[in-house]
């Protein structure tokens, strides 16, 4: 059986340097799954291969058996694998709602001219009901008509996973979703992704703080120095050896 | 036909001699500065103006003239710079349109000194230097290429081995991080304002009895200095420079062979093609997208 | 109701106003009607975040196509103005390709190149384009009457009405396009460009979408300017022009609608009515210029700025003072 996303010796050279190493693994439907590692373990270069923002030197990324490895990352979007930013990468000049409604471009692909004459009454409907859906999951349903620039911190990153939930996704990839949050913040997000979750949706996080994600993920893939480290759930990730080594280690390499 | 390619090939040098001073210019204050100058036309413009009040219309020595074109348009870089770029600096789009204004203001103000009709400038030297019957270099258009070297050479110097220099490279590289290490960021444009506009007051001041001097000149100019520091890669002066003699060269000898409209469409298509294949232009380093 | 009230008023205003100026006022009317429109259109392009300098090209595109289309075909003059328009979209389709390999900095100097190589293969190719001189003679709108009026198109009045009746369903098309959610996301290309892409939006493709609507309208304009004024040259659309379209834009402020369009009247009325009757001909451009730049640094959120702390005053004052805030 195919896996619904599969890293297949997914590799990354910038220059001289290898930020990744000949990454494997698998994405199961209906998971949650945690992609850990100490600071510059190649994390967020692995998910931007997967999501198409970087083309990778050498591997695959496999969506359902398809190569999707080297599209742009609209073409990677539009197959169902959405992402979100690092930092409040937010439409900030915009409103919380209109933030939503671009999330809702791949469901209601804007036209032209039924735009020009009123034709898409429709889909403006649709749009406006999915993006306030979407808002009203995230805890934002107050804040509507608010510039997305004058959120807090922790609404923000709420909306940006709001936008990406607004486009139906079959897959959400989360770039470090609880930085900026308070523990009462965290608490409510792990539970928001549990919901997604269980409404059908998979989730690939990418999370440097590993106490965050244990109690929220079915599986763990630890990577180090761009290279695989260890898999299993959060009980096996974290007795096993190696991944403390190098959490600690890695630290020991920092300073 | 040698005699002709050797001619034609002392005309591009003349050519990339003025077309670099101008180019150069305005590299150092898009560097700088960070703002598009398109006054800049405007003030090669003012530098021939100032030959024509004090050498044509008063009877100052050429030379004289030409270094107080230098001075005095270098005056206007850095009035452009305390009135325009300084408040505008967190705007660029509102640089360059403040630079647009500034244009109109110099155009009008020399229709008004000057009035729109071409200016007769009597010519400096009559001498010419004889190669051949057919290869003549006349004298003004040494004095334009000695100058372009000497003060291109000056102007290196000056950036490669002067603190000076180096502060001004450092704030073009990385304004923030100039500012940390101490240097007025301040000063830089001001130096900067005044080298770039004085070097294109110098083009204008020492081509001034060579070309047809009217209110209107600097519009091609500036297209020129556009296609010369896109083809050199924004940012690098050596760039500038190069791309100035290539340019003369293509535009030099397309004019000669053709026809000087088609010259212009070939450099504004080398332009094209540059920012197509690669934006940062052929001598510029990819980093500096 | 009330809105009704208002375009009425507007569509009456717009009915008398020719009539109560002079006849090289009425000429001035014309040509800011056409303006408007250029602006307009530009302010669509902008909103992708991308500012070009070849849009008064594109402009002189639609000019110079419609005037041949109805010269050699025979095309009626409504007609060609519309054949105008899409000749220069598609034009600016053709030019998208090499040009949105760029962006911001790299884009406005390709844009202008891309103009300069279009106005001077108008020069060099006297067949078709008439070279330097341009094209003369050009077919003037045909006259015909609607029962209570007769449209005479020598006279700058008829014209008014008919570019005005264009202009404004351009401008209609226009706005519907920008609130549309075409329009917001035009809007989030230009803010975020890689969130949109991450939600599906090509980039690409509403880049030169904006750019192909917009020079679609630049076309339509430039075309009702060259059968107005019957003869058109490659300096009727030189970076001079283009230089006006950006300070309007500019001085009016480009993020509400009626900003560039607002900018476009006051200079227009401030550069050919007000100056030009104190007499100050030959110091137009310099108080121009001066203008420019006090707009610059003074107002730098343009004309629209202004009415936009009145527009707010006055919503402020009809809230609760709890909401105010």
């Amino acid at each position: 059986m195919t896996s619904l996303l599969q890293v297949k010796d997914l590799t990354m050279r910038f220059g001289g340097l290898t930020a990744v190493d000949g990454l494997n693994f698998k994405v199961e439907k209906g998971t949650i799954h945690g992609l850990i590692g100490p600071n510059g373990a190649g994390k967020t270069t692995t998910f931007n291969m997967i999501s198409g923002f970087y083309t990778p030197s050498d591997g695959a990324v496999l969506l359902r058996g398809e190569d999707i490895s080297g599209l742009q990352m609209h073409e990677v979007a539009r197959r169902g694998v959405v992402r979100t930013f690092q930092h409040s990468t937010l439409f900030a000049e915009l409103t919380v709602l209109e933030n939503a409604l671009v999330g809702t471009h791949m469901p209601f692909r804007p036209n032209i001219f039924a735009a020009i004459f009123g034709w898409d009454r429709d889909d403006r409907d649709g749009a406006d009901a999915r993006a306030r859906d979407a808002l009203r999951f995230f805890g934002l349903g107050d804040l509507m008509n608010e510039h997305a620039g004058d959120l807090s911190h922790g609404h923000q990153r709420a909306l940006g996973m709001a936008v990406a939930y607004a486009s139906h996704p079959d897959i959400i990839l989360l770039d470090e979703p609880f930085t900026g949050m308070n523990p009462e913040e965290t608490k409510h997000m792990m539970g928001l992704m549990k919901r997604l979750c269980s409404d059908g949706i998979t989730i690939l996080l990418v999370e440097h703080d590993m106490q965050a994600i244990m109690g929220l993920c079915d599986n763990i893939t630890c990577m180090s120095f761009g290279k695989f480290l260890a898999e299993g759930g959060p009980a096996e990730i974290r007795n096993h050896p190696a991944v403390i080594e190098a959490y600690l280690g890695g630290a020991r390499h920092v300073a | 036909m040698f005699e002709l390619l050797a001619q034609t090939g002392l005309n591009a040098v003349y050519a990339a001699s003025y077309i670099s001073l101008v180019a150069v210019g305005l590299v150092l204050i898009f560097g700088v500065m960070g703002v598009v100058n398109f006054a800049h036309g405007e003030l090669f413009m003012a530098g021939s103006y100032v030959v024509v009040a004090l050498y044509a219309d008063r009877f100052v020595p050429f030379f004289v003239a030409v270094a107080a074109g230098l001075v005095f348009v270098g005056l206007l870089g850095l009035l452009m710079e305390r009135a325009l770029f300084r408040p505008l600096r967190d705007n660029p789009l509102g640089g360059l349109v403040a630079s647009i204004g500034f244009l109109m203001i110099l155009q009008a103000l020399a229709v008004l000194g000057f009035g729109v009709r071409m200016e007769h400038i009597p010519p400096v030297t009559q001498e010419v230097i004889a190669f051949s019957d057919r290869v003549r270099l006349p004298v003004a258009r040494l004095y334009v290429i000695v100058a372009a070297i000497v003060m291109l050479s000056l102007l290196w110097y000056f950036l490669k081995r002067t603190r000076f220099g180096w502060a001004l490279r450092a704030s073009a590289q990385d304004p923030q991080a100039a500012a940390l290490q101490g240097i007025s960021v301040t000063l830089t444009a001001k130096i900067a304002m005044f080298i770039g506009a004085g070097f294109a007051g110098l083009a204008g001041a020492l081509t001034a009895p060579l070309v047809s001097v009217n209110p209107y000149m600097g519009h091609s100019i500036i297209v020129t200095a556009f296609i010369v520091i896109i083809v050199g890669g924004v940012g690098s002066l050596e760039g500038a420079v190069l791309a100035s003699i290539v340019y003369a060269f293509v535009h030099t000898f397309v004019t000669t062979f053709y026809d000087g409209v088609l010259a212009d469409i070939t450099g504004l298509a080398l332009m094209l093609i540059v920012l197509i294949v690669k934006p940062t232009g052929l001598f510029g380093s990819a980093d500096r997208a | 109701m009330r809105n009704l009230i208002i375009w009425i008023a507007l569509a009456a205003g717009l009915i008398v106003l020719p009539n109560v100026l002079s006849f090289s006022q009425q000429e001035v009317l014309v040509f800011l009607t056409i303006n408007i429109l250029l602006v307009a259109s530009y302010r669509l392009l902008t909103l992708t975040g991308e500012w070009s300098l070849g849009h008064v090209v594109i402009m002189g595109v639609g000019a110079y196509a419609s005037a041949l289309l109805t010269k050699t075909t025979g095309l009626p003059v409504p007609l060609g103005i519309l054949a105008g328009g899409m000749v220069a979209a598609l034009i600016a389709l053709a030019l998208s390709y090499p040009l949105f390999r760029m962006k911001g900095f790299y884009f406005l100097i390709g844009s202008f190149a891309a103009g300069e190589i279009i106005r001077l293969l108008w020069k060099r190719f006297r067949d078709p384009f008439g070279g330097t001189k341009g094209l003369k003679g050009i077919d003037p709108m045909p006259d015909f009457s609607v029962g209570f009026y007769n449209f005479d198109f020598f006279e700058p009045t008829s014209y008014f009405y008919f570019a005005a009746i264009v202009v404004g369903v351009c401008l209609w098309i226009l706005w519907r396009i920008e609130k549309s959610p075409v329009g917001l996301t035009f809007h989030a290309v230009h803010w975020q460009d890689k969130l949109a892409q991450a939600s599906g939006v090509n980039l690409r493709a509403y880049r030169t979408l904006a750019f192909v609507i917009a020079s679609g309208f630049a076309g339509i304009s430039g075309a009702l300017l060259a059968h107005y004024i019957g003869t058109i040259n490659p300096n009727s659309f030189d970076v001079e022009v283009m230089v006006f379209v950006l300070t309007w834009a500019i001085v009016g402020g480009t993020s509400t609608f009626y900003g560039p369009i607002l900018g476009c009247v006051v200079l227009t009325i401030l550069n050919e009515v007000v100056l030009r009757e104190l007499g100050l001909e030959q110091t137009r451009p310099l108080i121009y210029g001066l203008i420019l730049i006090l707009s610059i640094l003074f107002m730098p959120n343009g004309l629209e700025s202004i009415v936009q702390k009145f527009t707010r005053r006055k919503e402020a004052g009809l809230m609760r003072p709890e909401e105010a805030k």
